[in-house]
């Protein structure tokens, strides 16, 4: 179970989790329709392809910044289970910047690295949930995560639909899941 | 309190995640850019109150990195099967048009006409014309761009077209804004009267609803061809008959998928895909002989002259627009602001319909394409030319090859000597680099931001045989990458007997080898 002092940090993350997440789909609700509107708008405002990929830089790094300060709570309360998201951010950080640098293959293999990492993050989160209904939720969501890049492989750019509404279901999980847990823990924690 | 504000958010988020899933808001499915020039973004969507769907076009001044919505003269024009009608123009930073404008309705109707024998509307990936002229003091800029589209989005209703257009006035030539009073313009093109793969026709259609009065004039010039559109050529000079008699090639070329026929402006290349089509065909083996005397012999071609062969789309439309626009104010009087010329394909039949092979010697098609390349009319950059391999005679035969694979078999004519050019191309709608971005997005949780991309494939293939090639043949192979000088996606090849196509100071080989003949 979760030690009384993890309580406060992983409070925090839930709410962080929830607020990045609204963010970023208030962001696409928004942009999307105001793309559309009859009205003049400055050019980085719009739903293009560029903004969306900077829209989408900010998200994860904000996501890192949560992920890392989630692994050193829990670390500091003695979870070595911490390490793992933690190393998930480092991996995705040296990815990231071996992909800016081109370095194609080694990329490759470190972000790959950092995807299992991520997977194993969410199973760091599933085991420090207290309620039934967030595990099950963050366990839907690791499912999803860990079915994706197989089905991509298999299926290539013809499967990219089911993929994208599996993004969108392991997104809407993640995001109640930590409602959830949020409302638990702010119960204990008030 | 705290907590509910939380579990607000999250529902709210998960409401927001389901309405882009099943495109209640919209939801960015295609974005294509167009160079520098700007870029189209498809927007799949219910309707949002009080905004129909349709076209959505936005200006931006590009000054150095400063990016900016900017007034301008915005001209709609449609493309329908046989010509281009004037849909909307406005004066703003923004113009709208919607799906249900009378005189874009009036081509959509044109389009479902031409599918009444059973061709789904669908299948018609037609596009939009759009002039935008930017004026600052004694300078304009004129933007022409070229906005594709599906025939069957405007019947469903179900797509926002948005259009950003970038005025970048570094990059683009501006014209001078002179006193002059508007005429009659027409292409002035001399197009040469015996020609046997098309005929000419005014493709200026008139839309039922005229133009509003505004202080600019836009004025139109269409003229449209109609019949064989080349998709595949080989072209040969006199000297190729006289030195090479006797050598025979065999053209064959194969399309496979969705074929993209660009839309080209003079002055600022590809300006966006015209029409689109799926083509699905495969041809060859009509074999010609470089001859002394016409004969015929088998199922051969002998030619005793130059000029070329080519394989076509019969039934095609093609037009070459001229645009050119005014300023008319009863204060200060009538200014020019400048003109622009587009080439375009309007119409393709669908299906590997009417496809053929013929000879032009000078007035077909592929001739037409070489007199408005040599006109300017078309630009015609070296770099078109995409790989070269030659027979050289120096007291021994070689064969030189450059930058793709030639390769060489025995058959029962002798050594086939094949050029594969331009080989297989495989072409996704979405790029790596997006896909890659979108993927990253998943793994960190905003996969709201995953673009679903058009999985359309093109496949072309297109190579040139060789046969009885012996001690002492000459022969200097060029092959221009048609789509960068006129838009068609496909290869011409240039036989020559004496130097390369426009005799190269040096000729850039990555493959480099050469083989010994005989």
């Amino acid at each position: 179970m979760v030690f009384p002092m993890a309580v406060r940090p992983l409070f925090w993350f839930f709410v962080c989790f929830v607020l990045v997440g609204f963010a970023s789909s208030l962001w696409s609700l928004l942009t999307s329709i105001l793309t559309v509107m009859p009205m003049p708008l400055p050019y980085w405002l719009l739903y293009t392809p560029g903004n969306i990929v900077t829209a989408g830089i900010i998200v994860a790094a904000l996501m890192l910044a949560l992920y890392t300060y989630l692994g050193i709570a829990l670390v500091l309360n003695k979870m070595n289970r911490g390490f793992i998201p933690i190393t998930m951010v480092i991996a995705f950080t040296i990815g990231i910047t071996l992909l800016l640098a081109k370095l194609a293959i080694p990329a490759l293999v470190i972000l790959v690295i950092a995807y299992v990492m991520l997977i194993g993050t969410y199973a760091v989160l599933i085991s420090v949930t207290t309620t039934r209904t967030s595990k099950a939720l963050w366990g839907v969501a690791t499912i999803i995560l860990a079915l994706t890049p197989p089905i991509l492989i298999g299926g290539g750019l013809a499967v990219i639909n089911y993929i994208r509404y599996m993004a969108l279901v392991e997104q809407a999980m993640a995001i109640m899941a930590s409602a959830i847990e949020a409302w638990r823990l702010g119960t204990h924690n008030p | 309190m705290l907590r509910l504000i939380v579990l607000i958010l999250a529902i709210t988020s998960v409401i927001i995640i389901i309405a882009n899933s099943i495109y209640v808001v919209p939801s960015l499915v295609a974005y294509s850019g167009i160079g520098s020039l700007g870029g189209v973004g498809y927007y799949a969507s219910q309707p949002v109150p009080g905004v129909p769907p349709g076209l959505l076009v936005r200006v931006f001044l590009v000054n150095g990195s400063v990016v900016e919505p900017v007034d301008a003269f915005i001209d709609v024009y449609a493309n329908a099967p046989n010509g281009i009608v004037h849909v909307s123009m406005g004066y703003s930073s923004i113009l709208i048009v919607p799906f249900s404008n009378v005189n874009w309705q009036y081509v959509i109707n044109k389009w479902v006409l031409l599918g009444l024998l059973g061709v789904s509307s669908s299948e018609y990936e037609t596009s939009m014309l759009i002039f935008i002229t930017y004026v600052k003091g004694n300078e304009s800029w004129i933007l022409p761009l070229v906005i594709p589209y599906n025939v069957a989005w405007i019947i469903e209703n179900s797509r926002y077209i948005v259009v950003n257009a970038f005025i970048n006035v570094n990059s683009i030539k501006p014209s001078g804004v002179i006193p002059a009073m508007p005429g009659i313009t027409s292409v002035n093109l001399q197009i040469p009267s015996n020609r046997s793969g098309y005929t000419t026709y005014n493709c200026d259609l008139s839309a039922p609803k005229p133009p509003p009065e505004t202080a600019f004039k836009p004025e139109i010039a269409c003229l449209g061809f109609n019949g064989s559109l080349p998709a595949t050529w080989v072209t040969w000079d006199k000297d190729v008959v006289q030195r090479d008699q006797g050598v025979e090639f065999q053209l064959t070329a194969g399309f496979l998928g969705m074929n993209r026929w660009d839309a080209m402006a003079v002055g600022y290349g590809v300006i966006g895909t015209s029409y689109s089509a799926e083509e699905n065909w495969a041809l060859g083996f009509y074999p010609v002989v470089f001859g002394s005397e016409v004969t015929q012999f088998g199922s051969a071609y002998w030619v005793t002259q130059p000029g070329s062969v080519y394989w076509y789309y019969g039934g095609a439309t093609w037009a070459i627009v001229n645009y050119t626009v005014w300023f008319v104010n009863s204060s200060m009087g009538t200014y020019h602001l400048g003109n622009a010329t587009v080439f375009e394909v309007l119409y393709v039949p669908p299906n590997d319909h009417y496809i053929g092979m013929v000879l032009d010697y000078g007035n077909g098609s592929v001739s037409l394409l070489y007199y408005l390349a040599s006109k300017h009319y078309l630009e015609y950059p070296v770099s078109s030319i995409v790989n070269y391999a030659a027979f050289i005679y120096t007291g021994q035969e070689y064969l030189y090859q450059c930058n793709g694979p030639v390769t060489n078999a025995s058959t029962t004519s002798g050594i086939a000597y094949a050029i594969t050019l331009g080989g297989v191309n495989t072409a996704y709608g979405l790029s790596l680099a997006e896909l890659g971005t979108g993927l990253g997005g998943l793994a960190l949780g905003i996969s709201s931001m995953l673009i679903t991309p058009s999985t359309s494939s093109s496949v072309t293939s297109t190579y040139l045989e060789f046969f009885n090639v012996n001690t002492g043949t000459k022969l200097y192979i060029s092959v221009i990458d048609a789509s960068a000088v006129y838009g068609l996606p496909t290869f011409g090849f240039i036989l020559n007997a004496t130097n390369y196509y426009g005799i190269p100071s040096s000729v850039t080989c990555k493959y480099g080898k050469i083989t010994q003949i005989g």
